[in-house]
């Protein structure tokens, strides 16, 4: 099971997308795969950037917009910024959340326990044994 | 990307209507998602290199996102909770580091 939190961006027209995000704690950024950026209907800033990864340096556009995590007591978080997103279908097959986003949360991905979560300020955990 | 683009804002809706609207979109999204799950096995080897969309808790299948996603939407335009996936052309083990 790969660790996969279900999120919604903020579209041009104004709507709300659902995207699948890989949760990836060794990313710096979050990043948009060119599927999910065709759907926004974003104009892209005059800026761009450039990642890198297992693939190799990629290029990437960067468009302003929100993305949006519901939660279990409560109305949903928002997180507006500057987003990269990559054009090229090949370079990301799902969109991916990086640090800039889970370094907000305590994340946790649990794979036996089949738990993938962030939690924020009125939540906690804690570890206990047996 | 300068350190202005880089910082971003997180804040909380108490909105009693973006509340529910958000609510009402991850529900409909997670019996999506949960749709895919259970079928996963028998879709991934069978459509390798292609688009799918789920809306509806069914599977639209296309070359392209944007067709797989028009299909989808034809379907169900109502389904909010509809999303995207690729398949990629090989099972092989994954390494993101972006």
């Amino acid at each position: 099971m790969r660790p996969v939190l279900w999120g919604q961006i903020r579209t041009g027209t104004g709507g709300w997308v659902a995207v699948p995000f890989l949760v990836d704690t060794g990313a710096d950024r979050t990043v948009f795969s060119a599927g999910v950026l065709g759907l926004l209907h974003l104009a892209p800033l005059a800026t761009s950037e450039r990642l890198g990864g297992l693939g190799g340096i990629v290029s990437s556009v960067v468009v302003d917009t929100q993305v949006r995590f519901p939660q279990v007591d409560g109305g949903p978080v928002t997180v507006r910024g500057f987003y990269a997103a990559v054009t090229v279908r090949e370079a990301l097959d799902m969109s991916v959340l990086g640090r800039d986003i889970t370094g907000l949360f305590t994340v946790i991905v649990d794979q036996p326990g089949q738990v993938v979560c962030l939690l924020g300020q009125r939540h906690r955990y804690r570890i206990e044994s047996f | 990307m300068t350190d202005a683009h880089r910082a971003l804002v997180m804040e909380e809706s108490r909105d009693p209507h973006e509340v529910a609207q958000a609510q009402a979109q991850a529900a409909r999204l997670a019996r999506n998602a949960a749709w895919l799950q259970a079928h996963a096995a028998d879709i991934y080897p069978r459509y390798r290199g292609q688009h799918i969309c789920i809306a509806g808790e069914e599977l639209f299948v296309a070359a392209t996102p944007d067709e797989a996603w028009a299909l989808a939407t034809a379907a169900h335009s109502d389904d909010d909770g509809r999303f995207l996936y690729y398949i990629p052309v090989e099972a092989v083990a994954r390494i993101y580091v972006y």
